[in-house]
């Protein structure tokens, strides 16, 4: 029973974004506390200000806003900017900045707005928008003005145009600054505004130049030359403020790992299950093989959300068997994220199927820049000729040997035009290395010793 | 029988249904799955359908125990969120049906929207946005009804708006209903199966992305989303990054998984046994798939059960020698046509009488059988066999084969027809590479014109000559062109773009050698002569 309650626990943890990013809050040098003086500068200066979070996926950018526009009164430069103290009157941010800093990436934003906004209530309202869903200006356009109306208690019309929306936008800018309000744009998936016209960018950071305007821009984005996709109208209106996340440095690791694993002592659970359990966690933590394992995995990704789904696998196998997480457990689910999807679906092959990439990788080495089904038909009646093995077959089973190859996306066409051509006419050409083929040929017990051969024989000769 | 139905169906389906008959002893394939979700929806959770047990989940699905451990452990206990997962493998490896089975275990709702039934994205927004309406109801909130909905933010508003009612209408439910043991949780899964299939879509490059960051966009941690797909996760990785499910691989199932999959439901396991043993090996070398399998085992194991009088017979050493004695010479002949899929009109002559289906599965499988599936008309016959020379012949060589008095006598073009054939080698090559080549409708007729005469001065023999004529004349009408596309239409010739130069539309032939010579058998045409040998 306790341990379903600490699975339950610890699985609520790793799949809340939000708890995950929130190691990092307290480090004075993060992106969250920049971000968070940025905005509460702002805020207090009465000026508006653009901002871009810019660092690879799953570092946590989306977190920091949120947390930005909460948690203004933890730390002790945004005390003064508070909503406390008497900052009311000036809270435009529109700020372009450039000063690469090391943080963390999408979910900061989430952090530091979530806290700005439960110190700030009245204050600020926040407009998210997401380039996937937006990137139409049009649609981008509507987005805002139905979330200012909602947060304004405002009626929104779903009839109005273009011109009305970006009309009523403005307006709302100037009678949210006249009124000591501040507008937050979050721009996930930045990059994706920049194509076409990039009308939202340049009405928003237009909008900003105004005096009674009190709003900030937060772009978010994985492209880290997403301000060079700005025309340059709209550039020459962007601050350029970047904040660079970067990956994990060791100590941010081990923090992350602590904060994520150890159960607070204050829960409903029994205290010697408690105490059994955070034991064992230490005693992992400092296990030199858990850090082996460790160092393996931040060698090929050390985001954040690496890590997250690295322990999500290693915590759900607790569902079964065990009270407590064991190095078993870490280290199952280390071997399930190396799995190389190439090699395993390379085992599933059968014999037919080796052989028509045998042929068609003898084909390669010959330079043979083109082949089709039926060149391939050729090498494989020529090897059946010469070696007579058990395995000669039809063309029609050949083909649908080959077809299931195109299936497992082993081999693919070669392009996309003569679409209307039969299959046995199309050029095609191999999806993988021949060090991934004779690889694989070696573990296969039940690959016959033929194959190999020929194999060798023309790649390694 | 389960299996007879399945082949019932018309051949697509019918792989599928038979590999699901034969994997699990539910009602399962996917047709049946769609009405049967759609009826436990409609009638309510509740009282819907009992759940099953652990063991019978695992024996139902031979094979795919560990992969269904993996699946339970992943989703987790009741009411605790997840991260969003990959289901991924080849086909016909029992990706759906674990996953459906699961659910039927845990007896959690869900959602259930394939890519390849919906198959554009308002179709998919829509069939999953219903779905959801109606585990509202089930939940007992009435609401007015589905919104329709064409663009992504506005799925991505509905969904969350529509999520977050269903999930409270959950969690009121399971507040009423505490007491009672059927606590189902207030997770609800979305379950999107054939994911594969995004990536041809037209919009591609943004569905793809919002999909498989719809967890990220909502952030409701009270959705579980699961992805079904054929291609392995590294089909989906994206040029700005990805935040990627976590991957579950079912590999293809192996000698014995494949062996505890076609036991099932066996009336005489000990026969169907000693069938397998000696069955399985060879055809496992060829595929692995069990679709196909159960396709080719079928007629296989009536074969092998040819000289048995009585099927319940207990087997003995000298019985399983005789019976294998007798299959032995036909595996080879049966393994060179695996995937031979049986036309729709030999089902129903198989209906008609016992008799008459032997005599129809003998004729079939005797190498080349002389008859067409179908029927075409005479003068079609000709078009489809000048369409087959046009495309074969290089259209220098066409003088020398159907001018009668020219090309042959001429001594100059001999000459050229002999330098042509000391490059066949090249030529050979290039024709592999190439496959058949296109020609313009004036050449089509122009052959066309020519095999007819000379068929119509072999029917000269039959006929009165001005009989003949009349015919010919009838021919080469505008029925013609009527009748080329017809083929266009019936797939044997295609359209390949227009020329730049001549600017009139080029068509190509699609149909192979084999069926050519065929059609040309049924009317007599001497093809052969047609044809430029390299």
């Amino acid at each position: 029973m306790a341990s379903e309650k600490t699975l339950v626990l610890l699985r609520q943890r790793l799949c809340d974004p939000s708890f995950v990013y929130s190691a990092f809050k307290s480090s004075p040098n993060g992106n969250y506390s920049k971000l968070k003086f940025l905005i509460s500068n702002t805020i207090t200066e009465a000026c508006n200000n653009s901002v871009l979070l810019l660092g690879p996926r799953g570092c946590g950018k989306g977190a920091a806003a949120a947390a930005g526009t909460g948690g203004l009164e933890l730390e002790g430069g945004g005390r003064e900017a508070g909503p406390e103290t008497e900052g009311w009157g000036a809270f435009p941010l529109f700020a372009v900045q450039m000063s690469p800093v090391p943080v963390c990436f999408p979910f900061v934003v989430d952090l530091v707005l979530e806290d700005l906004k439960s110190e700030l209530p009245e204050i600020i309202s926040v407009a998210r928008l997401n380039g996937l869903l937006h990137s139409d200006d049009n649609c981008a356009v509507k987005e805002i003005a139905r979330q200012l109306c909602l947060e304004n208690k405002l009626l929104f019309s779903k009839m109005a145009s273009f011109d009305d929306n970006s009309q009523f936008m403005i307006d709302m800018l100037r009678e949210c600054g006249l009124a000591h309000k501040m507008i937050i744009f979050v721009l996930e998936e930045f990059d994706l505004f920049t194509q076409g016209k990039q009308r939202l960018l340049y009405s928003l950071l237009d909008a900003m130049q105004t005096l009674t305007s009190h709003s900030v821009v937060i772009g978010i984005s994985c492209r880290m030359d997403a301000d060079q996709l700005l025309e340059k109208r709209v550039r020459s209106r962007f601050s350029h403020k970047k904040l660079l996340f970067t990956p994990l440095t060791t100590d941010d690791m081990q923090r992350l790992l602590e904060h994520l694993l150890y159960l607070p002592t204050d829960s409903s659970l029994p205290s010697d299950y408690l105490k059994e359990f955070n034991s064992n966690i230490n005693n992992i933590l400092t296990d030199n093989k858990f850090k082996e394992i460790l160092d393996l995995l931040s060698a090929a990704d050390n985001s954040i959300s690496n890590i997250q789904r690295f322990l999500y696998q290693a915590i759900s196998s607790m569902h079964f068997q065990t009270e407590l997480l064991t190095m078993d457990d870490l280290k199952s689910a280390f071997s399930y994220h190396q799995r190389q999807p190439m090699l395993d679906k390379l085992q599933d092959a059968s014999i037919l199927e080796l052989y028509i990439l045998v042929c068609m990788n003898r084909l390669e080495s010959r330079e043979q820049d083109s082949y089709t089904f039926n060149s391939v038909m050729k090498e494989y009646k020529a090897i059946q000729d010469s070696y007579k093995t058990s395995d000669n077959y039809s063309k029609s089973v050949c083909q649908r040997a080959f077809e299931h190859l195109i299936e497992r996306e082993l081999i693919s066409f070669a392009n996309n035009r003569l679409r209307n051509l039969s299959v046995e006419y199309r050029p095609v050409r191999l999806l993988l290395s021949s060090q991934e083929l004779y690889q694989s040929l070696k573990s296969n017990a039940s690959c016959p010793a033929i194959l190999q051969r020929l194999l060798n024989y023309e790649t390694y000769r | 029988m389960a299996k007879e139905e399945g082949i019932l169906l018309s051949p697509g389906r019918k792989t599928r249904s038979s590999s699901f008959s034969l994997s699990s002893s539910l009602p399962q394939n996917h047709r049946t799955f769609f009405s049967h979700t759609h009826l436990e929806l409609l009638h309510g959770h509740c009282h819907s359908e009992e759940s099953i047990s652990l063991d019978t989940l695992t024996s139902s699905l031979p094979g795919r125990k560990p992969q269904i451990l993996e699946i339970l452990r992943l989703i987790g206990p009741l009411n605790s969120p997840m991260l969003p997962l990959l289901l991924y493998g080849g086909p016909s490896t029992g990706k759906t049906i674990s996953v459906l089975q699961t659910f039927r275990y845990l007896n959690r709702p869900f959602v259930y929207a394939g890519c390849r039934t919906s198959y554009c994205p308002r179709i998919l927004f829509n069939s999953v946005l219903r779905q959801l309406l109606i585990h509202e109801k089930n939940a007992g909130k009435g609401s007015n009804g589905a919104k329709r909905c064409e663009k992504p933010s506005e799925f991505i508003d509905l969904l969350r708006i529509s999520l977050i009612q269903v999930v409270n209408a959950l969690r009121e439910r399971n507040l009423k209903l505490f007491s009672e043991e059927s606590d189902r949780g207030n997770m609800i899964y979305l379950i999107f199966d054939n994911v594969e299939l995004l990536r041809s879509w037209d919009k591609s490059s943004t569905i793809v992305p919002l999909l498989l960051r719809l967890s990220e966009i909502l952030k409701i941690p009270e959705l579980g989303i699961i992805y079904i797909s054929s291609s392995s996760p590294d089909a989906y990785y994206l040029s700005t990054g990805s935040i990627e499910p976590i991957p579950v691989y079912f590999p293809d199932y192996s000698l014995e998984d494949l062996r505890g999959i076609f036991m099932r439901n066996q009336s005489n396991p000990n026969l169907y046994f000693s069938f397998l043993s000696v069955v399985l090996k060879p055809f496992y070398r060829v595929t692995r798939r069990v679709d196909e399998l159960s396709v080719a085992f079928h007629p296989l194991f009536e074969k092998y059960c040819d000289p048995l009088s009585d099927q319940c017979l207990v087997l003995d050493e000298a019985m399983k020698r005789r019976l294998f004695d007798n299959l032995q010479p036909h595996l080879a002949s049966y393994l060179n046509d695996v995937f031979w899929v049986p036309s729709w009109a030999s089902h129903q002559l198989k209906q008609e009488g016992d008799y008459r289906q032997k005599r129809l599965w003998k004729s079939i499988r005797k190498e080349a059988s002389n008859e067409l599936d179908f029927h075409m008309s005479m003068s079609v016959k000709y078009l489809l066999l000048s369409a087959f020379i046009a495309a074969r012949n290089p259209a220098t060589l066409d003088a020398s084969l159907f001018d009668s008095s020219g090309g042959s006598n001429n001594p100059k073009r001999k000459r050229n027809l002999q330098t042509s054939l000391d490059k066949k080698d090249n030529m050979a090559e290039e024709i592999l590479l190439k496959g058949p080549g296109s020609f313009p409708l004036e050449r089509l007729l122009a052959i066309f014109q020519c095999i007819t005469s000379v068929a119509e001065l072999v029917e000269d023999d039959h006929f009165e000559s001005d009989f003949a004529i009349e015919n010919e004349n009838f021919r080469l009408t505008s029925d013609v062109l009527l009748q080329l596309s017809a083929l266009c239409n019936a797939n044997f010739l295609c359209k390949s773009g227009s020329c730049p130069l001549e600017g009139s539309t080029r068509y190509r032939c699609t149909i192979d050698e084999e069926m050519a010579v065929k059609v040309a058998r049924s009317i007599n045409f001497p093809l052969s002569s047609y044809l430029y040998r390299r």
